[in-house]
């Protein structure tokens, strides 16, 4: 039962607290937690906006945020539901027809628009082709949109007229980039878009035709509206209909992003552990200063739980006017570097909400508890003897508890940011393990420093001696800074390497091309004329479009769950080919490659890996495919993983060579193609005019401008690692500040020149930053080893540049130290005579 | 004047205050020859310390001159003051002042690397020797009771074979029987090498060990010299 009113004590603590803000003694707490919220505050805010604009980019092959399909048109509730939410609307309906024209006829997917579509992107279109392009606009009634390859297939030119139906259209534009057509390579007939408004006067869409309808949503920034139109229209959907929003519309990009948000947590983490570490050692320095004050309130009769309530309550003001400050500062930084990077970055980058911020704040105080807890519980145990005995300290807590709470509140922070327990005990348990060894060997190597130096000069004696006066102390900094140098070389690794590698899978010259439709006749000639290009060619694949059918004797309707994706693989043709060899970029994980020709029994296929997870496809099923309208029969003999991010030709389903041969066939493939051969693009269209080119340029500047946003986002991020180092450092120099005062005075008195204290302070920081630089440069090769291995899955190798670490540690500690610690160095020499 | 070796005119030491200009020492002279020793007594507060520290040049008088081994102070800077401290001048502190990250012998051989010399670690030794420490060469200063801490001071004062020895309560902190010892220690060490003794002290008894004897009372000197 407390004696004192909470009231009371709480008037008590804010006039403690005020007097020693006054006094400074608070400020490097105050500061650690400002940096720790701030950074983690602005990281969050800047994840987020930059993830939104990612999804709002991946959203652009979709062209909407959210589209509902189907194979009949969406229902009057459906779009009624859409448009009172308050989302955009925007409708496509997509055919194939046979396009007329004087010169012949040429099957063509129709796609017919309103005036809303696109609502994610542009199209771009030129006014003749291969012409300059230019964004935006759409087909009016009355015009017709088409590639570039149904005017040469037709030998029309713009202004031409073509025949859709009964509707006559004039050729007005070449089409040569649809946001939403990108995820969707393999359309093999030439495209031709017209107005929606147009579509009934064609007479082509009649009951019973194949017809796709595209029902696009946009949300406005900021709203919910999409989920709850999602979460409306999922129960009623029908058989032929499903959702697609922008995370299943497009492999490459949803891995992208799920890449980048690891970078961009993975960063921010580290900054928030600095930060940390900088509370920790300023909270330690509040308690110790507190020693005297806490055993004379004790003595003047407040109780243990009084005295420990007193000091919580100034540390949690404390901490709540830090966190709110820091997230507002956060909040700014953030902003600051959107308006600063507005020309790279999408005008309409969503706004962050306010989860960032109290996520921020969250962060603050969890740290601050984590980490001050521990020194504030000592304050509670002052005995109150200590007002007659000077000398007498706490009992210590025990040192399970201090860790244990530091600990748990770095696994909390971790988890928060990358909502992956495995890597967070990974990489806590890791750090825990390599901090006790380091410190160890650490400790280790200041003592042999000794000894080594008992006979050198006297300012490396005083340096080195200052750093072993308290060994302890001195390897707990040096694996503090070891952590700020380990992180510095870690965002440097991902910055630069880690991006590159990743670039690196997508080489400079992925394929910019692809090549549809190629006749069997023209195999051979196109191969050969890609040769002469200097092309550089995949294989050519054959091609036959095909849909599975059942499953051990079931159909597949009744197997696969709605919305995943095999669903989606059941619910269109595939591209099914036949391959003698495994393609480059696939792994098998179960059964064995082909070796033979198919004998008379049920011929193999090789099913991608992730397909077959979602149908439970198992080695030895039993599949039956219908293709050109015959049923053909198969059997599991090996599921393959695709590097979907190598822009290759790639198949869900490969069969034993041999198997579909009497069935009628296109191949297609993928080349690279250096810039500045539009010339020879032309041509080849020309001399084939069957075969359909795509370029994905396009779709390799999306991959790219997303990949410079990453680094962009990372380099930032070091400067909040950097704050949070130098919160650090400094918290840590202030602790020992008194007592460098106080021996620079003494120095000073004994005749000491300024110059041989800096030196003294020079050869001390810079050991310190070597060893740091040293241990830095041990546990990044051990961090990267392990993060390549498990969270990016890359190969590893050495980096012998880290070495630097060391030189860079020396030089910057070195100076921060010297400039700390300047207080010192300019001490009077009257203070000695002030003391005792 | 010839064997004088430290001399004090007309020093005067003026603070600024809250409550105005606070005049802790007012025109107070002084000269010490070669050998001679000095005890400035007075109560708290009287300046005692503010004259030990203008004295050693660890700081700069108001108006007034010390001349310290034919040096005029405030003709010099810091650096230029220390490094007349490093050849002229040896200390010992009430609380000891030594150097907690340094050991025994590496405290004492401090002011001789400090002067640049090139046998610090004999005559550091032989000095630690001449205390009764010859054994804890090695120890830090942590190791050490009070006693042989102050022992380890004065052994690192005379070091340097100073000219001038000023000592702050050289017994401050030690109970009577080791202030005793202490103070027999430090008369012994000035008669061998013929320092000259400036010393701060509350301790009478210490005091009328000196040949000489100042008592200051708020700034001014109210019983001059001899004893």
């Amino acid at each position: 039962m407390a004696r004192l009113p909470l009231l009371r004590l709480f008037s008590l603590a804010m006039r403690q607290l005020l007097r020693d803000a006054r006094a400074g003694e608070l400020r490097v707490l105050f500061f650690a937690l400002l940096v720790a919220v701030a950074a983690s505050t602005a990281i969050g805010y800047f994840g987020a906006r930059l993830n939104g604009a990612m999804l709002l980019r991946a959203t652009e092959f979709l062209g909407a945020d959210l589209v509902l399909e189907g194979s009949s048109p969406a229902r009057p509730e459906q779009i009624r539901s859409g448009t009172e939410l308050g989302l955009d609307h925007a409708r496509i309906v997509e055919f194939s027809s046979v396009i007329a024209a004087d010169n012949g006829i040429q099957l063509s997917s129709i796609k017919a628009v309103n005036e809303q579509y696109p609502l994610r992107g542009e199209l771009k279109s030129a006014g003749e082709p291969f012409g300059a392009e230019t964004p935006g606009g759409g087909p009016k009634p009355g015009e017709a949109w088409v590639e570039a390859r149904l005017l040469t297939a037709l030998d029309l030119k713009v202004g031409d007229s073509i025949d859709v139906g009964m509707k006559t259209l004039r050729l007005e534009r070449v089409l040569t980039y649809e946001p939403d057509r990108a995820g969707n390579f393999y359309s093999l007939t030439p495209r031709v878009m017209i107005n929606l408004a147009d579509l009934d006067a064609t007479g082509v869409v009649q009951p019973g035709s194949r017809v796709s309808y595209r029902e696009l949503w946009r949300a406005p920034p900021g709203s919910t509206a999409l989920q709850t139109y999602r979460d409306l229209v999922k129960p009623g959907l029908a058989a032929n209909q499903r959702l697609q929003d922008s995370r299943d519309g497009n492999q490459q990009i949803g891995g992208a992003l799920g890449k980048a948000e690891r970078y961009l947590n993975m960063a921010s983490l580290v900054a928030v552990l600095l930060a940390g570490v900088a509370v920790a050692l300023s909270a330690n320095r509040f308690a110790s200063r507190r020693f005297d004050a806490s055993a004379l309130l004790r003595c003047l009769g407040l109780s243990r739980r009084e005295a420990m309530l007193l000091f919580s309550l100034q540390l949690s003001v404390l901490g709540l006017l830090a966190s709110l400050t820091g997230a507002v500062l956060g909040w700014l930084a953030q902003f600051g570097l959107f308006y600063f990077l507005h020309d790279l970055l999408p005008a309409d980058v969503p706004p962050g909400g306010l989860l960032p911020a109290v996520a921020g704040i969250g962060t603050g105080l969890v740290a601050l508890a984590g980490f001050a807890l521990p020194p504030l519980a000592a304050l509670g145990r002052v005995p109150p003897l200590r007002v007659l005995r000077r000398d007498l300290l706490p009992i210590p807590s025990s040192t399970w508890m201090v860790y244990g709470a530091a600990l748990f509140a770095l696994g909390l922070i971790m988890w928060r940011l990358s909502l992956d327990l495995v890597l967070t005990f990974a990489l806590l348990g890791g750090g825990v393990v390599a901090a006790l060894i380091l410190g160890g060997l650490l400790l280790l190597l200041l003592q042999s420093l000794r000894r080594l130096l008992a006979r050198a000069s006297l300012p490396w004696r005083l340096g080195l001696g200052q750093l072993l006066r308290h060994p302890l102390a001195a390897a707990g900094q040096s694996l503090a800074f070891g952590l700020i140098l380990l992180s510095m070389g870690l965002i440097a690794l991902l910055r630069g390497e880690l991006l590159d590698t990743w670039q690196n899978q997508l080489p400079k010259d992925a394929p910019n091309y692809f090549a549809l439709n190629i006749l069997p006749a023209d195999k051979e000639a196109f191969g050969a004329r890609l040769l002469d290009v200097q092309a550089q060619s995949a294989p050519l694949y054959p091609v036959i479009p095909g849909r599975l059918i059942s499953i051990n004797g079931e159909p597949v309707q009744e197997i696969v769950s709605k919305d995943s994706s095999g669903d989606r693989a059941v619910q269109r043709d595939l591209s099914l080919t036949w391959a003698a060899d495994l393609p480059q970029g696939n792994v098998l994980t179960a059964g064995t490659w082909w070796t033979a020709q198919p004998g008379d029994g049920v011929p193999g296929v090789s099913v991608e890996a992730k397909v077959a997870e979602s149908l439970k496809l198992k080695l030895d099923d039993h599949l039956v495919f219908t293709i050109g309208g015959e049923n053909r029969e198969a059997r599991v003999t090996s599921l393959r993983t695709i590097n979907w991010d190598n822009f290759q030709p790639n198949f869900f389903m490969i069969f034993q060579p041999g198997t579909l041969k009497d069935l009628p066939t296109t191949y297609l493939t993928s080349f690279y193609l250096a810039p500045g051969h539009d010339q020879q693009i032309v041509d080849l269209s020309r001399a084939f005019p069957a075969v359909t080119i795509l370029q994905v340029e396009a779709l390799l500047e999306q991959l790219r401008s997303i990949l410079a946003q990453v680094t962009l986002a990372v380099e930032y991020v070091l400067l909040f690692v950097l704050a949070a180092g130098m919160a650090v450092l400094f918290s840590g120099l202030q602790a020992t500040l008194d007592e460098r005062i106080r021996q620079g005075a003494l120095l000073r008195a004994l005749g000491a020149e300024r110059r041989l204290l800096v030196k003294a302070r020079r050869i001390e920081f810079g050991l310190l930053g070597a060893v740091s630089g040293l241990l830095a440069a041990l546990g990044t090769e051990l961090v990267t080893w392990v993060l390549y291995r498990y969270a990016f899955d890359l190969a590893w190798h050495p980096h012998p540049w880290l070495l630097l670490l060391p030189v860079i540690g020396a030089a910057l500690i070195g100076a921060a130290g010297v400039f700390g610690t300047r207080r010192a160095l300019n001490a009077s020499p009257l203070t000695v005579l002030r003391e005792g | 004047m010839g064997a004088s070796i430290l001399t004090a005119r007309n020093l005067s030491k003026v603070v600024p205050s809250a409550e105005g200009e606070l005049t802790i020492l007012h025109e107070l002279s002084l000269e010490l020859n070669k050998g001679d020793s000095l005890a400035i007594v007075g109560s708290s507060g009287s300046g005692k310390s503010t004259l030990l520290g203008l004295l050693a040049g660890l700081d700069l008088p108001s108006s007034g001159e010390v001349t310290l081994a034919g040096q005029a102070l405030s003709s010099l800077d810091e650096d230029q003051r220390a490094r007349i401290r490093a050849e002229h001048v040896g200390f010992v502190f009430q609380s000891f002042q030594l150097l907690d990250s340094l050991n025994a012998l590496e405290n004492v051989m401090l002011p001789l690397e400090l002067d640049g010399r090139k046998d610090a670690r004999e005559r550091a030794t032989h000095l630690l020797e001449r205390v009764g420490l010859g054994k804890r060469l090695t120890h830090s200063p942590r190791q050490l009771s009070g006693g042989e801490q102050q022992r380890v001071a004065i052994a690192r004062a005379f070091a340097a074979e100073p000219d001038v020895l000023f000592a702050d309560e050289p017994t401050g902190n030690l109970d009577s029987h080791t202030g005793e010892r202490i103070s027999d220690l430090l008369f012994e060490l000035n008669k061998e090498s013929g320092t000259t003794l400036v010393l701060v002290t509350h301790d009478e008894r210490l005091a009328h060990r000196c040949r000489r004897l100042i008592r200051l009372e708020a700034g001014l000197m109210v019983a001059p010299l001899e004893p």
